[in-house]
């Protein structure tokens, strides 16, 4: 993926912050994405850059 | 003792000798091809129920073919029955054998099951359309769109308010992801442009192209 044109994990977290999305919202958002639909979620994540083993690892803590 | 071989099948009993003997009981017996036939259901299906014991024919004839009675073919229907709603063989076999009659907790925990499914299969019904609309409209293929995407905001709380600030701040801070993510949730170029500029502030209102149906958000 090209970095250049892409946003990073903190600047994505920022994004939600500055909008009134706090931690407690992020987790409830993860929660819902993870349950309703797995594979965007999957996609989502491999959207922002994660690698696979760290992809596993979250979707694992929100189901 | 009748003979139920498989050629016993035919009710006319045509030629051989195994359909030549008349049963010697008043009750009813039927061959196994025979009980299955009669509901629905394959040989080999109840040569499996005979084997993990959810029916047992009544008997066996002199040279060991199985035979059903129609005390067993009840016996089948119910099971037919139960399996329709979606009970597994197991569960069948346990209610059977206490009384025949399905307890509360049971029916419950499978009507719940039902509901699971029905929101699955929902979720799939407007996931394939979803697909569909993408494939129709010659877009990106991508499993997160549009439509799941706000979705899943608006389901964290965001409203849209929230929604155009999110916009701004991601065309303030990263144009270029704005561009890419906008695009990978497979809306066209031009649309993205159209959002792009809403969110610098460029245009007061996001309008939707002509004949789209207008949605949830800027970009519908």
């Amino acid at each position: 993926m090209d970095m250049k044109n892409h946003v990073n994990v903190e600047e994505w977290v920022a994004m939600f912050e500055e909008v009134g999305l706090d931690e407690a919202k992020r987790e409830q958002w993860h929660k819902l994405f993870e349950r309703r639909h797995p594979t965007g979620h999957q996609s989502f994540l491999e959207w922002l850059g994660f690698k696979p083993e760290e992809i596993d690892r979250i979707r694992a803590q929100f189901r | 003792m009748t003979e139920f071989g498989r050629n016993s099948d035919n009710p006319h009993g045509a030629g051989g000798a195994l359909g030549a003997a008349p049963p010697p009981l008043a009750m009813s017996h039927y061959s196994i091809s025979k009980i299955a036939r009669a509901c629905g259901l394959s040989r080999s299906t109840l040569l499996y129920y005979d084997r993990i014991g959810l029916l047992r024919p009544t008997g066996r004839t002199a040279s060991g073919y199985r035979y059903y009675t129609d005390a067993d073919r009840t016996r089948l229907e119910r099971v037919r029955h139960f399996r329709e709603a979606g009970l597994t063989l197991k569960q069948i076999r346990v209610v059977l054998s206490s009384g025949g009659k399905p307890g509360t907790k049971l029916l419950e925990s499978r009507l719940r099951e039902t509901a699971d499914s029905i929101v699955g299969l929902k979720n799939q019904q407007r996931m394939l359309a979803g697909m569909l609309r993408r494939v129709a409209a010659g877009k990106q293929f991508t499993t997160v769109d549009t439509q799941l995407w706000v979705e899943m905001l608006e389901a964290a709380g965001m409203d849209d308010a929230a929604k155009k600030r999110w916009h701004m701040e991601f065309e303030r801070r990263a144009p270029d992801g704005h561009q890419e993510f906008l695009l990978s949730l497979g809306i066209t170029a031009d649309e993205v442009t159209r959002i792009r500029s809403w969110s610098r502030g460029e245009t007061d209102t996001y309008e939707l192209p002509e004949g789209e149906q207008a949605g949830i958000g800027p970009y519908g």
